[in-house]
């Protein structure tokens, strides 16, 4: 077994920093298209506009569905130092 | 002073520590924003699942409001409506035989409007929102939409309201 990837990544411990920040500015651009589209969701669904009430759930619905997938691109806790024991 | 020294016993039942249960990972973050996106988008659906299980009913039939000489040309009156909820509206006598009916909440916070017949404009105080009074449509300020409106009809000096028929909208 080669031991190249965890060579890798203790080598340049950076590149997981990069993947974590990389993934939360996508979660929160995510979520302000969703914040984005409930609010037009209310005004419009306020003035029986059915149409943009389901437009945004099936676009916020994918958006929810994408940030879910993204979750597992997170890069792996640091194994927890076995602590000794007071 | 030996037993004072000591951890007390339930330390080591749970051998958490304080900066440890408080501390906020990245990791944690980013699954919390996970969750929030999908709070938001249940959120969006119970809109859809609302406007399809509750959708508005239109006003059914015509209501008697006021005799016609009870509001003079450039007033106003205010009146409800009760049916499965109280809507207020506000009955405008605008020129002689013209009349206009409408909600009385403004479309931008549900404050409620007055007709201003020195500006020809019906005015919404809280945040100057004005709408045209023929019409309903915003002309200045802060409401996204027209004013709902209620369809008038004068017969035999009484004044009835009814829900607006589709094809004769007062867009003149």
């Amino acid at each position: 077994m080669s031991y190249f990837r965890s060579s890798q990544n203790e080598a340049h411990p950076n590149k997981t920093n990069t993947v974590m920040t990389g993934i939360i500015l996508m979660l929160i651009l995510l979520v302000s298209i969703q914040i984005w589209f409930l609010y037009s969701a209310l005004n419009n669904a306020l003035d029986d506009n059915f149409g943009i009430a389901l437009a945004t759930f099936g676009g916020s619905l994918a958006l929810a569905l994408v940030s879910f997938w993204l979750l597992r691109y997170l890069p792996d806790p640091r194994p927890a130092k076995s602590k000794p024991r007071k | 002073m030996a037993e004072k020294d000591k951890d007390p016993t339930w330390k080591s039942d749970f051998p958490i520590d304080q900066e440890e249960a408080t501390h906020v990972s990245r990791r944690e973050f980013a699954k919390f924003l996970g969750l929030f996106s999908g709070a938001l988008a249940l959120g969006n659906g119970a809109i859809v699942l609302k406007s399809l299980a509750f959708p508005d009913k239109e006003l059914e039939g015509e209501h008697f409001i006021c005799e016609e000489n009870e509001v003079p040309v450039g007033g106003m009156k205010q009146f409800e409506i009760h049916g499965t909820k109280d809507i207020p509206y506000i009955l405008i006598h605008l020129e002689e035989g013209e009349w206009r009916a409408f909600e009385q909440k403004c479309t931008h916070l549900a404050c409620a409007v007055r007709y201003r017949h020195d500006l020809g404009q019906i005015e919404c105080p809280c945040h100057q929102g004005f709408f045209d009074p023929r019409t309903g449509v915003v002309i200045q300020g802060p409401p996204p939409r027209p004013l709902p409106q209620l369809e008038v009809a004068v017969k035999e000096g009484k004044v009835y309201v009814k829900s607006m028929s589709k094809d004769k909208p007062y867009n003149v």
